[in-house]
């Protein structure tokens, strides 16, 4: 029984720990993952910074080639003298060092002197649309930075690379520009410096321009995601990545497409789009792009006129931060578990201090069915409720005593008045005889007329004596008569319902159940109560003394025939427990007086006997049936015209 | 007349024997129930004179006896004590008196004389 009730409290204290572990493992873990996605997103940007040096280092670069040729001994010369095969010479020198897919030079009015690759057209009248250039004429100073070039761009100044080099369809006049029409175009830096007449100034003579072509470069997203990315080795999977877009196209990047290729041609959402190129903003998002998770960055990329052109991004693989973000939820987890762990071992400890007195209490009870009267239940607790338990406790152990002594000392009332009453019998019957002679004797020796008067009258006194003596012994056994029935009509219902509250606490501390189903519209019948109430306790006293904690008594009563006494009209009490039964040697035994098999001084032996004598002087019987291990049923059954019989013979006597 | 006086207190039989012989009637004695059911064959006495207990067998087995033997002579049951159960159980027998003991040699013709002259009558 307690072990249940210390498994609730270690069950609640369990639910509890593990309430507020999961919630606090929840709201951690939610925690941590925000802090570490804020941590990536942070992360994110400044890798996409490091990106964008590295993109403007490139430029720079470009500008700087350029710059190096111009301010080369004898490039003005040659320019100014127009020799163009030193010219191009230098050029194609340039480009090699610097990696540069175009360059050449235009003449002031747009034409283009020469160039790498290409044939010159310094003579060709409609000069081809060359943006830099125009635009380093109209302002009359170097550019460098982002292009966006046509298709026939390229054909002009890179013609061997036209072919390799995967187009866009692109909107040279803007992103909304209505009324034009897209053409096939592609992404570069570049960079243009204006050629004076002497160093720095006078007349505008030509411009130098150049660039590198940025679909499918690898350089720049290559050297920004090994300038960006720690010095940390890490697997191929989940490394960052850099990545240009020209518009929403990836046209360089390292990020790789499930085949193991560059991803190169695919797109992103028109959300970025909408956030970066068409509202100018820098923007973070995390999402599935290309089988793997990624905190991506984007920034846009404007080209040398100002206009949004593309874009800069950079994406770091969630898997990077799910590690740490799994081995701190891992922590977390532990330290809950632990948590939990501590608060169960104070669980328990605190179930135990508050169970002390209970289990005291348990021990006591269990101590008073087992018949100790006075069970030590501790110190009462400082606990208010639990004080009230204890107090509770003992006053019900004192009140159920005071009730077992007033039915034990009923018992022994009743069983004094059959030992009185046996006495008397014996005396009477030992004593009666003699008298019988003694009388008989003494009055012969009156009749006889040859006595003298001295005798006669010392006769008369034995006679009288004797007389007295009679007396003595009738008024006895009177008395013994007289004391036994006070009868009077009696529910049998009643009368037991009565008897069980008397030994109901002590049924319930030993743990069983005792249950009566009276009888339907059963007769009064005339008895005395006192005396059928002592059999009844008796007999369940009996019962209960045969049963085991958790067994059963079950009482009814019943109209019934007499089973002896055909025809006999009567009600038949039946009292049955599934306790330890007796042994069928002992059934023939149990009725006669100091046959007893309980311990020496716990039962007197009279009990059953004088059961039985009470009974049978109601006029009814005892019948009893046993197994051993299985149980005991009494069966008494009492007349219902007893009290008739009685009178009809007492009339004739 | 024949009277068989049973019991097994020797007193009770010898004063029996004296205060009837006294009326004149002829007494025979018994001291047990099975002896009494004996001398009955032989003697065919005209009264019953029992007492209630004795060892062995009681004046109760001695009547349901000589009732299962068709006898029907009457008899007066004597004890110094009995239960009502035991006076009920002789009464069944066909006890025609019940007499208590110790009682006076008065009390004793009375009854017999009772007895006889229901019988005559």
């Amino acid at each position: 029984m307690f072990h249940s009730t210390r498994l609730k409290f270690i069950f609640t204290f369990l639910c509890v720990s593990f309430l507020a572990g999961g919630i606090s493992l929840f709201i951690g873990a939610r925690l941590l993952y925000d802090a570490v996605l804020r941590e990536a997103t942070n992360q994110t940007r400044l890798a996409l910074n490091a990106a964008e040096d590295v993109y403007h280092t490139n430029v720079r670069f470009v500008d700087l080639a350029l710059n190096i040729t111009t301010l080369g001994m004898g490039f003005r010369n040659s320019f100014i003298e127009r020799d163009v095969p030193d010219l191009v010479d230098r050029l194609e020198r340039m480009a090699k060092n610097a990696d540069l897919d175009f360059t050449g030079i235009a003449l002031s009015d747009g034409r283009i002197l020469c160039r790498i690759g290409g044939e010159s057209l310094a003579d060709s009248v409609n000069p081809p649309d060359n943006p830099i250039v125009r635009l380093v004429l109209d302002k009359g100073a170097s550019l460098s930075g982002t292009l966006v070039v046509s298709r026939s761009f390229l054909e002009n100044e890179a013609p061997d690379r036209a072919g390799q080099i995967q187009l866009y369809p692109f909107n040279m006049a803007g992103p909304d520009a209505a009324g034009v029409e897209s053409q096939e175009a592609c992404m570069a830096i570049a960079a243009a410096i204006p050629i004076f007449e002497y160093r720095t100034t006078g007349k505008l003579l030509g411009v130098l321009y150049g660039g590198r072509l940025l679909n499918q470069s690898t350089e720049i997203v290559d050297s920004a995601q090994k300038s960006v990315f720690f010095d940390e080795i890490q697997p191929e999977t989940t490394m960052p990545t850099a990545t240009i877009f020209f518009d929403t196209v990836r046209i360089a990047t390292n990020m790789i497409d499930p085949q193991g290729n560059r991803a190169i041609g695919t797109r992103v959402s028109d959300e970025v789009k909408q956030q970066v190129i068409i509202r100018g903003k820098e923007w973070t998002e995390r999402g599935e792009d290309l089988s793997d998770q990624y905190i991506s960055a984007f920034m846009p990329i404007a080209d040398i006129f100002g206009k949004r052109v593309g874009m800069l991004s950079v994406a770091i693989p969630e898997s990077n931060y799910s590690g740490v973000q799994q081995e701190l939820i891992v922590i977390f987890i532990a330290v809950t578990f632990l948590g939990a762990l501590i608060s169960i071992g104070m669980g328990f400890f605190a179930a135990r201090r508050i169970m002390a007195p209970v289990l005291r209490l348990i021990k006591a009870s269990r101590e008073v069915s087992e018949g100790n009267v006075a069970p030590d239940i501790g110190p009462i607790s400082k606990d208010k409720e639990m004080a009230i338990l204890q107090k509770t406790f003992r006053d019900m152990v004192e009140s159920m005593q005071r009730r077992r002594m007033a039915s034990q000392s009923k018992i022994i009332q009743s069983e004094k008045q059959a030992s009185v009453g046996r006495l008397a019998a014996g005396v009477a019957h030992e004593i009666n005889n003699p008298l019988t002679g003694v009388l008989t004797y003494t009055h012969m020796l009156l009749r006889r007329t040859d006595i003298d008067d001295d005798i006669r009258s010392d006769l008369k006194v034995i006679v009288q004596s004797t007389e007295r003596v009679r007396k003595i012994v009738k008024g006895l056994l009177d008395f013994s008569r007289q004391t036994k029935l006070d009868p009077e009509p009696t529910d049998i219902n009643r009368l037991m319902d009565a008897t069980i509250k008397l030994v109901e606490n002590q049924a319930l501390l030993k743990g069983v159940g005792v249950h009566f189903e009276p009888g339907d519209s059963l007769p009064m019948i005339v008895l005395d109560r006192s005396q059928i109430e002592s059999v009844f306790l008796n007999m369940i006293l009996n019962a209960l003394d045969a049963t085991n904690p958790s067994d059963e008594i079950r009482i009814t009563s019943s109209s019934a025939l007499s089973a002896n006494d055909i025809g006999h009209q009567g009600v038949e009490v039946t009292i049955a427990d599934n306790g330890c039964g007796m042994p069928p040697e002992h059934l023939n035994q149990i009725f006669e007086p100091f046959f007893s098999t309980k311990d020496v001084g716990k039962g007197t032996g009279l009990g059953l006997s004088v059961s039985l004598g009470i009974v049978k002087e109601h006029g009814g019987n005892i019948r009893v049936q046993s197994e051993l291990g299985k149980g005991t049923t009494f069966f008494i059954w009492l007349p219902i015209d007893r009290e008739g019989d009685a009178h009809e013979r007492a009339g004739s006597r | 007349m024949n009277v068989l006086v049973v019991d097994d207190e020797g007193i009770v039989l010898e004063s029996c024997r004296k205060v009837l012989e006294a009326e004149g009637l002829d007494v025979i004695s018994a001291n047990s129930a099975d002896e009494a059911l004996l001398i009955f064959e032989k003697t065919l006495p005209g009264l019953l004179l029992i007492d209630l207990k004795m060892p062995v067998h009681d004046g109760i087995y001695l009547m349901k006896e000589l009732k299962n033997r068709n006898i029907d002579t009457p008899a007066i049951v004597m004890s110094g004590y009995s239960t009502e159960e035991t006076i009920k159980e002789a009464d069944s027998m066909g006890a025609c008196r019940f007499l208590p003991k110790p009682f006076t040699p008065d009390e004793l013709v009375e009854a017999v004389r009772q007895v006889l002259k229901g019988e005559n009558q």
